[in-house]
């Protein structure tokens, strides 16, 4: 079973003012859910969780973008300096990806892989996933068929972000960061209608902002 | 929501912690294999205090970061906030191009005998504090409980006829015979517990782990004096 950091359903979060936001989001977000420097820190236990477990195993890394970037990109470095500095080590080339996810009028999910070098370079290898946020699973779920067709050694998945919410089909990542209540989080690459990408605490979205940037 | 109402300064001093809260479970955490079992829990993780520091920085530089800005380290506790604050507060500075000169003085403080605050207070540094004369000054503090090591400070500095002091406190203790004034700038109000890490110590232990912990009656023991 995976450790996660749990943030409660009932946290409100820390005022805006007591810690340094972009002035430009400052009107549109309620409050500072899971500061950068918690993220950091619980990204650099996961390296550590993640270089114990895998010793030895070359993996492929899969970023899902764009989401996944920075947690993808902290993620790495803690790995890197791992590697560098301790007898356990875990060889990594690294790869990106995009999921285009649609419904179509049948309602069953389809997911799309754009970008990334031919899937089939995934055979007898362990693959690792690295997304920002899992809300119902089924992205992944189908995601993880695809990479099974592919026929690796292993695949195993990190998410940033696990979203507690009555929709979710019950999946769980390997590794999760921070198991947050069911709410409209953007920060720290999660974003809304592209816009967020740029504030590094991850916050809580406030009404009147999703209004302002809505398309 | 609340929103910020303009003109009347900042509404909440520090981040609060509650007073029942235990704290992160460690084991979500990277922390020195050989405090395994000596610490409870993680109070304030490296990063958020890191974040914070980052705010007070900026607060700190606009209301006195001009010209020099004197700043007065309390050891040993209090080294790493002054340093990461101090950083903060130069970076911070060198992208908006103002001209600002930092100096950082040291003084050392005994006071605590294993986790007690005892009554003497010893003022260890430079005599002659003369330098202070005219600057703004802020002291840089790990940690404000009675709120005796800032007056004394304030009452000796004050003898040197700075322009101005403020005082910076990374925690603020919640505690009975509490300060009757919080530094002017706070990091976090925190319960009334004997806390660890981030240069602060039990014993001179503890100084070298990066979050702020709540040490274990294991700790205690292994580590008393």
């Amino acid at each position: 079973m995976a450790s996660y950091l749990e943030i409660l359903d009932d946290d409100q979060g820390h005022e805006l003012s007591l810690f340094c936001v972009p002035k430009h989001y400052e009107e549109d977000l309620d409050s500072v859910i899971i500061p950068n420097g918690l993220i950091k820190d619980r990204t650099e236990r996961l390296a550590r969780d993640i270089v114990r477990d895998m010793g030895g195993h070359h993996i492929v890394a899969l970023c899902v973008l764009k989401g996944g970037y920075k947690f993808f990109a902290d993620l790495m470095d803690y790995i890197k300096a791992l590697n560098q500095n301790s007898d356990k080590s875990v060889p990594l080339t690294v790869d990106f990806i995009r999921l285009k996810s649609y419904s179509n009028d049948q309602s069953t999910n389809c997911v799309k892989v754009i970008g990334g070098d031919e899937l089939s370079a995934l055979s007898g290898k362990v693959s690792f996933v690295f997304i920002d946020i899992v809300e119902t699973g089924r992205t992944m779920e189908t995601l993880l068929a695809l990479l099974n067709e592919c026929n690796p050694k292993m695949v195993k998945v990190a998410s940033l972000l696990v979203k507690r919410t009555p929709r979710s089909s019950g999946y769980r990542p390997d590794y999760i960061g921070f198991e947050v209540p069911d709410k409209f989080l953007v920060g720290y690459a999660l974003d809304y209608n592209e816009y967020f990408r740029d504030l590094s605490h991850i916050c809580i979205l406030s009404d009147r902002a999703k209004e302002k940037y809505r398309v | 929501m609340t929103h910020s109402l303009v003109g009347s300064g900042r509404k909440e001093q520090g981040v609060v912690i509650e007073e029942g809260w235990p704290g992160y479970d460690l084991e979500l955490f990277n922390y020195p294999e050989h405090y395994r079992g000596d610490i409870d829990s993680v109070l304030i993780p490296h990063g958020v205090i890191m974040n914070r520091i980052e705010c007070l920085a900026r607060d700190i530089l606009e209301e006195i970061g001009h010209h020099t800005l004197m700043v007065l380290c309390v050891l040993k506790g209090g080294y790493k906030f002054c340093a990461d604050l101090v950083d903060s507060i130069k970076a911070q500075s060198h992208s908006t191009n103002s001209k600002l000169t930092t100096r950082v003085e040291f003084i050392r403080l005994k006071s605590y005998l294993n986790d007690h605050s005892t009554e003497d207070l010893h003022i260890i540094g430079p005599e002659d504090l003369s330098m202070l004369k005219g600057k703004n000054v802020l002291i840089v503090e790990a940690i404000v409980d009675t709120g005796k090591t800032m007056k004394a400070l304030l009452q000796h500095v004050e003898m040197f006829q700075p322009k101005a002091v403020k005082v910076a406190g990374l925690l603020v203790k919640r505690v009975p015979n509490g300060p009757g004034t919080l530094p002017d700038y706070v990091g976090f109000v925190i319960p009334n517990r004997f806390v660890v890490g981030y240069a602060l110590d039990y014993n001179e232990y503890f100084r070298d782990l990066n979050h702020i912990c709540v040490i274990s009656e294991t700790g205690k023991l292994k580590y008393k004096v």
